[in-house]
């Protein structure tokens, strides 16, 4: 390190979240590159990034260092009070939970031992200690008080700070020397001459000479050396622009506003050491102090930890477990099972015992114990739900009889015929992972409970960070470059998810065009956006990975509490922690489990009937026949548009099937070449079941025989390495890995290598060889292990089942469990509508908070006044085979319309059923304590349509029209809800008002179909009513056809369909070719949009809500597509006067009067006929308009469209 | 800009000798006696005018103390500071 002038020991990275614009990689790399032996990463107020700049940096050779520059708040009086002579403990209690007035200012701490790191940590985690004090969910910024920097500084080195803010430079810079001088003094005295230096920098500023004159005399003074430190915010000077444009983001402004904030210049790009050292030419000793501390910082992150978790060194636990292992095996297993079940169960010990993991499994099997304790207490003891297990094994440690006997899984591993390997071998060099799935309800209370369990200082979530993606980058950017906000979202909404770089220019000019894509501001932006892309935003929580410790994990890794009451992460992602050596827990919230149970309990509250999931008939044939015809919106895994393309050319028979259609649809298979040659045979082994499998070498035929010779699972690449090519199992475990997240062609190719020599060793012809290793190479994409689909198989089956058997009360769960799944809401309930599931929608007198479903009875009884009996309920959508099975209805919550307060609603339902229904609106505000702009967004949404006092009042004419009463309903609603008296709210409660009578409405005009379809979207973001696409029918032309006709159709015809887009899809494994599904008033059509198509039509493939598209019909086994030529926005085409109007009719009248038309011989129109055509073509373009607006965004996955 | 404003402080085009640094050596002619300062400013890189400037303040042996920069073309302006 001698031959070097100079050591970086102060520098930031992206995990400084807005105030650096690399990574800890980039940093790395570009610190090896540029020869730096040693460098130190100091993030501001945070470690975030340490543990994967320590791991990157040893890749690379280069020392890391770890720190973090620290904002610590210095009030005024501070310096002169000198250290508070109390006990610790007593300055603890009384320290103050808002920062005391005065600056925030930075000191640089670099950690010299583990003493130190723990310090560092203990700092960190107080700085953040405060952050969330009554904020809500955005954070305040972190500081520490002097005093307890003071009193953890044992270990640590001290740097001054920075140039700006430093503790005191920045004094200096403020014009208060004297105040940076007496801070120096206190730090001097804290760390002693050993760890206290004073920081130079030379930002290029205006008084950096000036500055560091003052600096290096204090430091005289104080007989202290100078420390020379770059504060290096990105790692080559081409993010110079960048680090300005995160720095405008970061204080919410523009890049003009944010001047004074920026570095003012790219001199906090990484140089090499020589520059540096010629930079602070003036300053030699400085510069070669940076090497004399480097050499002193020798903790090593990577290795000094010293992390364990409860059980960890317990010698009894290897006795334990096996003792619950095998009083479970004889409960479970019995003749030749047992057998098997009993060798592999003692192999599994054995790897489990050589590897020390039996505490492991025992503290697994304590969280679950834990999880059946809440479960008990959420769901109640005598609730329907009862008697479902707490949660479920996901992932490959499905696989483990160990998992399966402790309770950790549900499948029975030898039964499945699941191979443990990928979980557990000899081997491993890392923690495995154990998964589980929990219902949201009783995830959301585990979680304060493992706190609970095992202290708050022992366990803490994993974080996540959010990394910009170019949806988010356009926006953040272009804000910071004071775009026009409104091309700022037409641009972010044709930006794909997963855009490369190249392609944000196309989406730009194809947004606002060329000529304004050239200008200077766009052009940066088009620049700007692919460096921005994977740096980390912000920190946030992990869906559910919890990691505990023996030790206080806030002296191994800072934590700091989360938006989330109760809740609180530590500072790395699930890569450090695996880095770390920590053991993570997922217990991950699982949408469909939580579905799934509700759907139990609605079961069990409408019919009486405990159901009981785990005994529900596994063949049965209605559940498989829904399953092969493909209908599975709303089924778990298999409801999305390219499983349902699939399933009926898979046709699965049995739960076996289940588990590999689960699988098949994932890149790894798709890539891998898997799906065709697994679909062609299945289809020739029903025709003739004789027909022999073809595999590429005999040796694959015991590992592939259930895939028919594909490679669907996970473990089969294993597996497959294993037979044909003779790899031990960690090496082909290895193959795995590299595949996998971080994959590295160089060590992918190692792998390539040694296969075909294995191969070619035990007799496989070269080729052979070289052809399966193509497809394993192809498997590298993402791929499940076969216990993970064997267990999302079952679930998919039991829901699928719950949608045949419980049809109501199942779409009910998926209402209320929203968001999750495939569809949205609306198209939800549209499919149900067609199968015949009843719904209606929001009523004060009916409605719960969440949508529930009513029986007969709570119909008959619910509402007291049947005003309106002709009133159409919007949607009760007639007879249906459930009707005939007991007339289940589903009615949406009011808690589904959109910005009313959720407590209001439950006042206004728990009123209800305390003190009886309500008798009108005026009845409604003043019992129910809900506010103005509650009731009128239940108005709104039809929700007080039967509280209107006055019926008659509506228009004679709309009289005795269903849809007249209704519509009229709802305006006369919104009429009494605006003069009546509503509820105050107070800090102290809601102050109701005085029950006085309204005056009823004047006569109104009632809302047309349009007019009550867009009031829906805009209420509940779903219509129960006519479809848009009935309304839009008469302006479309015969020439369109609707989903229902292209059965008729013949294959290769062309065709010209519209509808709503309910989900595009745009994958990465499709070469560009975009899956969009479009909805109109029969059901659903499969558009495929060629690569070619979608360039020319990129906007409205991408954003546009409603589609009209022309194309070549194509039938293949069972499944219909249009393979698109054309496709543009839908717009409202006025018909021809004569004909138009009749085809019309009134349905599609916005607001006006559905009077009976006589016919008339066709003649000229009068001018006033012209005028009124136009009139309601002009009503009719802005419905249209309107509803554009209002409709649901489709859902969409992959490169998003 | 409206008739009767000026503006104050306005860059003037300087004569200005360096060093194979780039360090000034003289001003119109002036001999430096020493380098005060040094600063850059690099700003407005996304509009149509990017400020690229290399500042100097310096200490001429005349005893004048003058600021002069040089922009991203190379010419060198002197600025009252």
């Amino acid at each position: 390190m001698s031959d070097v002038p100079y050591v970086e020991l102060h520098a930031h990275s992206a995990f400084s979240f807005l105030d650096g614009a690399s990574t800890p990689l980039e940093l790395a790399a570009a610190a090896a590159e540029r020869d730096y032996p040693a460098f130190a990463l100091t993030d501001h107020d945070g470690v975030w990034g340490s543990m994967e700049f320590a791991h990157a940096c040893r890749g690379f050779g280069v020392r890391s260092i770890t720190g973090a520059e620290l904002t610590m708040v210095v009030g005024p009086g501070v310096l002169s009070r000198g250290r508070d002579p109390r006990p610790r403990e007593l300055r603890a209690r009384t320290r103050t939970p808002t920062p005391p007035a005065g600056e925030h200012v930075h000191l640089t701490l670099l950690v010299e031992d583990a003493t130190g790191y723990r310090n560092l940590c203990r700092l960190l985690t107080e700085a953040h200690a405060h952050t969330r004090d009554n904020t809500g969910r955005s954070a305040q910024p972190p500081w520490v008080t002097l005093e307890l920097v003071e009193e953890h500084s044992e270990g640590l080195v001290c740097l001054s700070g920075c140039a700006g803010e430093g503790a005191v430079a920045g004094a200096w810079e403020r014009g208060e020397p004297e105040v940076g001088a007496a801070m120096a003094k206190r730090l001097l005295g804290a760390f002693g001459r050993d760890r206290f230096r004073i920081e130079l920098q030379r930002p290029y500023w205006r008084h950096d000479r000036a500055r560091n004159r003052w600096l290096t005399g204090l430091a005289e003074r104080l007989g202290v050396p100078c420390v020379a430190t770059g504060n290096v915010h990105s790692h080559a000077r081409s993010r110079a622009h960048l680090q300005d444009a995160l720095v405008a983001v970061r204080l919410r402004t523009t890049l003009e506003a944010s001047e004074p904030q920026r570095r003012g210049n790219s001199s906090s790009a990484l140089a090499s050491p020589a520059a540096m050292a010629t930079r602070f030419a003036e300053h030699p000793e400085a510069v070669a102090e940076t090497v004399r501390l480097a050499e002193r910082l020798r903790f090593d992150l990577t290795e000094q930890l010293d992390y364990r978790y409860p059980g960890s060194h317990d010698p009894g636990t290897d006795r334990e477990l096996a003792k619950v292992c095998r009083a479970k095996l004889y409960e479970r297993y019995s003749g030749s099972w047992l057998a098997e079940a009993g060798r592999r169960l003692e192999e599994e010990l054995a790897v489990i015992r050589h590897l020390d993991l039996s505490g492991f499994f025992i503290l697994h099997r304590d969280l679950l114990e834990l999880a059946r304790e809440v479960a008990v207490e959420v769901r109640g003891p005598d609730s329907a739900r009862s008697v479902l297990p707490p949660g479920r094994g996901r992932g490959s440690s499905v696989s483990s009889i160990v998992c399966y006997l402790t309770g950790l899984s549900h499948i029975d591993p030898v039964e499945s015929d699941l191979f443990a390997g990928r979980f557990l071998n000899d081997e491993v060099t890392k923690m495995p992972d154990i998964d589980l799935d929990f219902p949201r309800d009783i995830r959301e209370k585990l979680i304060p409970r493992v706190h609970e369990r095992y202290g708050a200082d022992r366990s803490a979530l994993v974080a996540a960070f959010p990394t910009y993606r170019p949806r988010g980058a356009v926006r953040d950017l272009g804000k910071a470059l004071a775009l026009p906000p409104e091309e700022i979202d037409r641009v972010a909404k044709v930006v794909g998810f997963h855009e490369r770089s190249g392609e944000i220019e196309r989406d730009v000019v194809a947004a606002i065009g060329a000529e304004r894509a050239g200008a200077h501001g766009w052009r940066a932006l088009i620049d700007l956006c692919p460096e921005a892309m994977g740096l980390p935003r912000n920190a946030s929580q992990h869906s559910g990975g919890m990691v505990i410790s023996t030790r206080p994990l806030v002296d191994i890794c800072p934590v700091v509490p989360t938006a989330m009451e109760g809740r609180q992460i530590v500072q790395w992602d699930k890569d450090s922690c695996a880095d770390a050596g920590f053991l993570k827990i997922d217990l991950l919230g699982l949408g469909m489990l939580s579905a799934v149970e509700r759907c139990v309990e609605e079961v069990g509250r409408t019919r009486g009937e405990r159901l009981d999931l785990s005994r529900i008939p596994l063949d049965d044939p209605e559940t498989f026949e829904s399953i092969r015809a493909a209908e599975t919106t709303g089924v778990f895994q298999i409801e999305s548009r390219a499983q349902m393309q699939m399933l009926p050319r898979t046709r699965p028979e049995n739960l076996d099937d289940l588990t590999v259609q689960v699988a098949l649809v994932r890149p790894g298979p798709i890539q891998g070449g898997a799906v065709h040659p697994y679909i062609e045979r299945r289809k020739r082994l029903r025709e003739d079941p004789r027909f022999e499998i073809e595999y590429e070498h005999p040796l694959l035929e015991p590992v592939l025989k259930d895939t028919l010779g594909t490679i669907v699972y996970q473990e089969q690449v294993i597996e497959v390495a294993m037979h044909l090519a003779g790899f031990s199992s960690s090496q082909a475990e290895g193959l795995r890995r590299a595949m996998s997240r971080k994959r590295s062609a160089v060590e992918l190719e190692k792998h390539h290598a040694d296969f075909v020599a294995g191969a070619t060793a035990r007799g496989v012809p070269e080729a052979t060889a070289e052809r399966i290793w193509e497809q394993i190479q192809g498997f590298s994409g993402f791929g499940f292990p076969k216990a993970h689909s064997a267990a999302f198989g079952l679930l998919a089956y039991q829901s699928a089942w719950l949608r045949v058997h419980r049809a109501p009360e199942f779409l009910c769960a998926l209402l209320n469990e929203q968001p999750m799944g495939f569809y949205p809401p609306d198209a939800l309930v549209h499919e149900a509508q067609r199968r015949g599931v009843r719904l209606a929608g929001p009523d004060a007198n009916r409605s719960r908070v969440e949508c529930h479903v009513e029986a007969p009875s709570h119909r008959r009884t619910a509402a007291p006044r049947r005003r309106d009996e002709n009133r159409s309920m919007s949607a009760e959508i007639g007879p249906s085979p459930e009707e005939a099975r007991g007339g289940l209805l589903v009615r949406v919550g009011l808690g589904y319309v959109k910005g009313v307060r959720k407590e209001e609603m439950e006042g206004l339902v728990a009123q209800r059923e305390r003190d009886g229904p309500y008798e009108g609106i005026a009845d409604l505000a003043s019992r129910s304590g809900a506010g103005r702009d509650g009731l009128e967004r239940l108005a709104w949404a039809g929700a007080l349509d039967d509280l209107v006092l006055d019926a008659p009042r509506i228009d004679r004419r709309y009289r005795g029209s269903s849809r007249g009463a209704s519509s009229g309903g709802r305006r006369a609603a919104l009429w009494e809800a605006g003069i009546a008296g509503t509820g105050v709210r107070h800090e102290e409660g809601t102050q109701m008002a005085l029950p006085l009578e309204v005056p009823g409405a004047p006569s109104l005009q009632p809302l047309g179909d349009w007019g009550k379809a867009i009031a829906d979207y805009r209420s509940t973001g779903m219509t129960l009513g006519e479809h848009p696409m009935a309304l839009m029918r008469p302006s479309l032309g015969p020439e369109l056809r609707r989903s229902a006709d292209l059965e008729r159709i013949e294959d290769g015809a062309i065709v010209e369909v519209a509808g709503m887009v309910v989900a595009r899809q745009r994958p990465e494994t499709a070469k560009g070719i975009v899956f969009m599904l479009l909805e109109d008033e029969r059901g659903t059509v499969n558009l495929i949009v060629p690569a070619s198509v979608y360039e020319r039509h990129r906007a409205v493939v991408r954003a546009s809500p409603l589609v009209r598209a022309k194309g070549r019909l194509e039938r293949r086994e069972g499944t219909t597509n249009v393979l698109v030529s054309e496709v543009r926005e839908l717009e409202w085409q006025e018909p021809p006067p004569s004909e138009g109007r009749e085809r019309q009719g009134a349905a599609a009248a916005g607001g006006e009067p559905s009077l009976p038309r006589s016919r008339r011989p066709r003649r000229r129109p009068s001018p006033p006929a012209i005028a009124r055509t136009h009139a309601r073509r002009r009503l009719r373009e802005r419905a249209v308009a309107e509803l554009r607006a209002v409709a649901p965004t489709g859902h969409s996955w992959g490169r998003r469209g | 800009m409206s008739p009767g404003l000026r503006r104050l402080y306005a860059p003037r085009r300087v004569k200005v000798e360096v060093d194979t640094e780039g360090v000034p050596l003289a001003v119109e002619g002036v001999a430096v006696g020493a380098v005060r300062e040094e600063w850059l400013v690099e700003d407005r890189w996304w509009t149509l005018r990017p400020m690229w400037r290399h500042y100097f303040e310096l200490v001429l042996v005349d005893g004048r103390d003058v600021t002069v920069f040089r922009d991203g073309r190379g010419r060198w302006y002197r600025q009252q500071a």
